[in-house]
């Protein structure tokens, strides 16, 4: 109660410089404020054309869009859940635009910001949501790994795999995926701990979204989590999780130290979950509106249009036209949705082993026996 | 043209039942958009708008506010006619709309994945597939052998189509069929040092019948059945009970006091057994009644010496010894007939079989070598040896191998008899009562201990005088002990 | 070539081998390294392999299981050590939420060709946590198999069978036999990782072991022999899947089956053979299936282990109330 209470009186400073509930925030890396001011920082630049800037606001808004259309199809009931990502996609697409061809991802459940800047199809994460199978995508072509619903697993993973490329000489990084909530896990630890004393090429990307559901991040720690970095012996960086400059130059940089054998990095992307946890969650019940209202005014897309309109690199009609593919796309996820056939039944005995064995191969026969058994065929 | 569209509540959390209508944002005759909010509404686990699926005209709004309506029950109509809604997807779907049926006759399609409404009834089936049908069906395949015929119910014995092959890899062939392979060698053919003889099938019956035919005495194994897969039924073991009856037709325990035995155990082993050795060895039997005195003395003599404290020294000791003695001389009485191999095995060493009662019935442990036997360890061997087989604790082994056998009918307080050949065997001796009889000694008609031995043995290897001349030494021996210095 | 080997001998030998045969094979494990593992199963291998073979991981189970997981994913064959069967429980949620489910979530796209090595029993008089059977655990999870090696030959095939498969691999280890000896082929023909196995037999009941209690079950039949009792055991080796046509088959003759495990009866790898015994061989059953175990109890102070864990006399009893039905 008396967390809540204080977290929502404190105003806010200096805009985008830290958390307005959190009083006493440090310093965090921003290249852009929410005004869509270019501003630098000390120890961490971004050289960025026009293109890729045009692309990222491209990015940003057709990743939101997507994200609008799969909350109305859960509305509609044609998802039986769906994790938003609304106000994180500049912490996603500017971490998912830091990775290589040859790095790997490995994501919590939300991070359909970083799928799409991976090629991964939205109908394919859509797929899981929908119920259909647990996410149609292939994750070593994608270089992204399956969501994983497990709080933290995925990091012990992330940093399994690093030592592959370890052991491979690969010349590749791996990025891992977490929340705040994550933190708190011990697997989350074990693997700060694994990687650090291994050296394994991997970079820890927590995006602190302020809340665990509905539990705040004084819960989970009462230091700033980039802080706990020192703690395990790498390097942790707070970045503007709202900014995808800053997000893209920070991830890069530290991708780039894992590659060269400088070990893990911790970047904590400050960022705020604008919407539910998921479309079964209703935020009100441990969040106040005026929270909400401060950190639209740091809203990730809105300063990087800023930022393109003001300086002249993008003009009405590339917003506009942005806005129509947003509108495609959409307009392609829900059919592709409606358009998605409900699996085979036989499905949930195909792939639990590489070689099935028999005792499942005849609970599998039982199965197609019993269902064709009754009148108008198989289910 | 009007093409009505309904929109169901659907369950807009994970698993509600039911929501309050709180608010519509739309009304009768508005023109509505793809997502755009129509109503707002209040479930139990949050309150959140619900956007359109459809493009079109409300033509009706099927609930006030502040109804709760069941998830799943239609809130409202909306008239997608002329192009409505054609630059969505929804329409062009068809199958998967919220609240249309499906073909495959699942309950509607509920909007979201909350509980499904479902019926109290079966679904139909197709002829012949019930669960009921399957479970008459023969569950074992009619001749079963070992190891290799899983009586298995038949929705599981079709394999299903699901190929997986081997996979090699470091050498190791691994891999559903590689195993099934070897599965099918390791229970075929368990280690030799492992496994004896694998005994037959068990009768198939349910545990109540298998009660009733043990109540009534009724050996499973001699009764067929007429169930499914051969499995036999209450009617089965009632038909045998008839058969076997009397004529009479007495039921077992009634007041003519006939008592049925069930034929198990040693007793049928016996049975068996005996039939087959009484019918595949021509017997032959001699006997001679012999003057044992001097050989009761010498028992009581070395029942006195040290080397015997503790052992039983008992006149069938000195029986077995004077065999084991005759048995040297006369190599082929200690052999064996192998039919298959059309060859006469004189064995190398006596195992000397005797033949013991018990309450079991009649079990005949060998000593293994006895030839190589001391006296005293002879006496010990034997007195171990008829303890065990009456505690019916013989084990498998010590009955297995005998090469000749004794049997003491004496015990019993007969004179002799005809014994037959333990099965693989050659010779059998029985060894009748010694008693107190007038006999010609030294001239005079004097009392003397005299018992009658009676030997059978298989005509095939053994022909009369060979039979006759061992006979004779055993009963020469037990007449005077000390002929054993001139063997 | 034929040598006498113990079964931590002999899972020294399959592990080497395995580590010449596949240079994608790792081991992974607390102390496995320089100090060859707490029952010395890894002895000599960091030496001979290098230590980004022969991993000496941080002290976290959770991060062995953990790891091997995105190992797996980038094409290696890691071996895990845990070192006792009371320690698995930190890495459980990894083994049962990832290690098993990840192929199926896939769709088949990424194998998980883990195997966990775990020391399980008791018997050795050790502390809490040092002598558990959590077999039933893992056996009743899709996605896992679960096997458990009684025999030196068995240890030294199976851990190189179990690299090589596809699929995860709980392998349990009978630590309490670590020391007994018997000949192994090394050059020979090894059985089926996946087979259970007729060990001795007999038509009078057949008992079900694996692990450490097949010894305890020879032991039995060998006595019942004395008694004029001829058991058929059988080692089922495999615990998922389970191989239960040998089952079958010797049932069907003796009438009368008994399952031994260290392990508490209660919903323990006794009860589904129970209940797959008389689906399958109903008509054929003289007696109930009877199960020994261990009782519904933590495992106990070593004191009182011996009371604990099923023995000759409590296997001997299970037959004769079979027997008297």
């Amino acid at each position: 109660m008396t967390a809540l209470s204080h977290t929502t009186e404190v105003v806010d400073p200096v805009p985008g410089a830290g958390a307005p509930h959190l009083p006493g925030q440090p310093p965090l890396v921003q290249l852009l404020t929410p005004e869509g001011e270019r501003v630098e920082h000390p120890d961490h630049s971004i050289d960025i054309g026009d293109e890729e800037l045009r692309a990222l606001y491209r990015d940003l808004v057709l990743v939101r869009r997507w994200d609008v259309e799969a909350t109305a199809l859960q509305r509609q009931g044609e998802l039986g859940i769906w994790a938003s990502l609304l106000g994180q996609e500049a912490a996603q697409v500017g971490a998912g635009r830091a990775l290589t061809a040859a790095d790997m991802a490995f994501p919590t459940y939300r991070e359909h910001g970083v799928a799409w800047a991976r090629g991964v199809d939205p109908l394919q994460v859509i797929s899981l949501f929908r119920g259909v199978d647990a996410g149609g995508w292939d994750p070593v072509a994608t270089g992204f790994n399956l969501y994983t619903v497990v709080i933290g697993a995925q990091t012990l993973h992330a940093t399994g795999y690093a030592m592959g490329v370890q052991r491979d000489g690969a010349e590749s990084a791996v990025l891992a995926f977490l929340g705040d909530g994550a933190t708190s896990q011990g697997e989350v630890n074990e693997a700060m701990i694994w990687a650090s004393s291994l050296s394994a090429p991997v970079v820890f990307f927590c995006q602190n979204n302020q809340y665990a559901i509905s539990v705040p991040i004084e819960r989970q720690s009462r230091v700033p989590l980039y802080q706990r970095a020192a703690g395990f012996g790498f390097p942790g960086v707070r970045v503007d999780g709202n900014d995808v400059l800053a997000v893209l130059a920070v991830t890069r940089a530290a991708l780039a130290a894992a590659r060269e054998g400088q070990g893990p990095t911790f970047i904590e992307a400050f960022t705020y979950r604008m919407g539910a946890h998921t479309t079964s969650d209703d935020p009100t019940r441990y969040r106040l509106a005026s929270e909400l209202e401060e950190w639209k005014l740091r809203d990730p897309i809105a300063r990087v249009k800023a930022y393109l309109s003001r300086s002249g690199i993008a003009d009405a009609d590339f917003f506009a036209a942005v806005d129509a593919e947003g509108d495609e796309l959409a307009a392609r996820i829900r059919k592709g949705t409606l358009d998605m056939a409900d699996p085979a039944g036989t499905e949930i005995f195909d792939h639990v082993y590489a070689e099935m064995p028999p005792t499942l191969a005849a609970q599998r026969a039982e199965f197609v026996d019993y269902h064709a058994s009754f009148e108008g065929g198989a289910h | 043209m009007a093409d009505l569209r309904q929109f169901k509540l659907p369950d807009v959390g994970e698993g509600l039942t039911e929501g309050e209508i709180l608010s519509w944002l739309v009304a009768v005759g508005d023109t509505v958009t793809v997502n755009q909010p129509l109503c707002e509404v209040e479930t139990a686990k949050a309150a959140v708008e619900l956007p359109s699926p459809y493009a079109g005209t409300v033509t009706e709004l099927l609930y006030e506010a502040g109804t709760t309506v069941d998830v799943g029950s239609p809130i409202i109509t909306i008239d997608v006619g002329g192009d409505g809604g054609g630059s969505t997807s929804a329409e062009s779907t068809g199958s998967g709309l919220i609240g249309e049926t499906n073909a495959n006759g699942r309950t509607a399609v509920l909007v979201g994945y909350g509980p499904r409404t479902t019926e109290a009834r079966r679904r139909p089936r197709r002829s012949g597939t019930s669960a009921a049908a399957r479970a008459t069906a023969p569950q074992v395949p009619a001749e079963a052998d070992h190891g290799s015929a899983p009586e298995r119910p038949p929705l599981l014995a079709t394999a299903p189509d699901v190929t997986v092959k081997p996979v090699r890899h470091g050498g190791l062939e691994i891999g559903r069929a590689a195993e099934a392979h070897s599965t099918r060698d390791v229970a075929a053919a368990p280690s030799s040092a492992a496994a004896p003889g694998r005994g037959a099938l068990r009768p198939l019956a349910k545990p109540p019948v298998r009660k009733y035919a043990k109540d009534l005495g009724i050996d499973l194994a001699t009764v067929s059945g007429t169930g499914p897969g051969g499995v036999i039924t209450r009617a089965d073991v009632d038909a045998a009970r008839g058969a076997t009856s009397t004529p009479t037709g007495a039921l077992p325990g009634s007041s003519t006091g006939e008592q049925r035995i069930p034929i198990k155990g040693v007793r049928k082993h016996t049975a068996a057994a005996m039939v087959s050795s009484a019918f595949t060895a021509p017997h032959v039997t001699e006997f001679l009644t012999v003057d044992v005195t001097r050989a009761m003395k010498l028992r009581d003599r070395l029942a006195a010496r040290p080397e015997f404290a503790g052992v039983k020294v008992s006149p069938l000791l000195l029986v077995a010894k004077a065999v084991l003695l005759a048995a040297q001389r006369h190599p082929m009485v200690n052999s064996s007939w192998d039919e298959a191999a059309q060859e006469i095995v004189v064995h190398g060493q006596v195992n000397l079989g005797i033949a013991a009662a018990t309450p079991r019935g009649l079990v005949v442990p060998n000593v293994k070598d006895a030839g190589r036997l001391s006296l005293p360890e002879l006496a010990t061997a034997l007195t171990e040896l008829t303890g065990t087989a009456r505690a019916g604790r013989t084990a498998p082994a010590d009955m297995t191998g005998g090469t000749i056998t004794i049997t003491n009918v004496g015990v019993f307080g007969v004179d002799t008899g005809t014994p037959i050949l333990n099965p693989g065997e050659s010779a059998i001796l029985a060894f009748g009562a010694v008693r107190a009889m007038p006999w010609v000694h030294k001239g005079k008609v004097v009392p003397r201990q005299v018992t009658t031995l009676g030997l059978s043995f298989d005509h095939r290897i053994i022909d009369g005088e060979l039979g006759s001349r061992f006979l004779a030494d055993v009963g020469a021996l037990l007449h005077d002990p000390g002929v054993a210095l001139a063997f | 070539m034929t040598e006498t080997l113990t079964i931590g001998k002999a899972l020294n030998l399959g592990l080497r081998r395995a580590l010449e045969d596949d240079p994608k094979v790792v081991l992974m494990g607390e102390d496995i390294g320089r100090l060859g593992g707490v029952f010395r199963i890894t002895d000599g291998l960091q030496k001979d392999f290098g230590d980004d073979r022969v991993v000496d991981t941080p002290l976290a189970e959770a991060g062995i299981v953990g790891t091997a997981v995105g190992l797996a994913m980038r094409g290696y064959r890691p071996v895990c050590e845990i070192q006792f069967d009371g320690f698995v429980f930190p890495a459980y949620n990894q083994i049962v939420t990832q290690v098993a489910k990840i192929h199926a979530r896939s769709r088949g796209r990424l194998s998980m060709p883990i195997v966990i090595r775990i020391p399980f029993g008791g018997g050795i008089g050790a502390v809490e946590h040092h002598s558990e059977s959590p077999e039933a655990y893992f056996a009743h999870t899709a996605g896992l198999k679960v096997v458990a090696v009684s025999t030196p030959a068995d240890a030294y095939w199976g851990i190189q069978q179990a690299i090589a498969h596809p699929d995860p691999i709980v392998f349990l280890e009978p630590k309490r036999r670590y020391w007994e000896k018997a000949a192994v082929d090394l050059d020979g023909e090894p059985p089926p990782l996946f087979g259970s196995r007729v060990v001795r037999g007999g038509d009078d009941v057949t008992v079900l072991a694996y692990g450490p209690m097949v010894k305890t079950a020879l032991q039995a039949a060998e006595a019942a022999a004395e008694e004029g009792r001829s058991l058929e055991v059988i080692d089922l080796r495999t615990i998922s899947p389970l191989d239960l046509d040998p089952v079958f088959a010797s049932v069907r003759r003796t009438g009368r089956c008994v399952v031994v495990h260290e392990a508490p009866v209660t919903l323990g790898l006794g009860a589904e053979i129970a209940a797959r015994v008389t689906e399958t061989c109903f008509h054929s059953l003289e007696a109930p299936v009877l199960r020994v175990g261990g009782y519904d109890t933590p495992y106990p102070p070593s004191k009182l282990e011996e009371e604990y864990l099923p023995d000759l006399d409590r296997v001997l009893d299970a037959v004769d109330r079979s027997m008297g039905f």
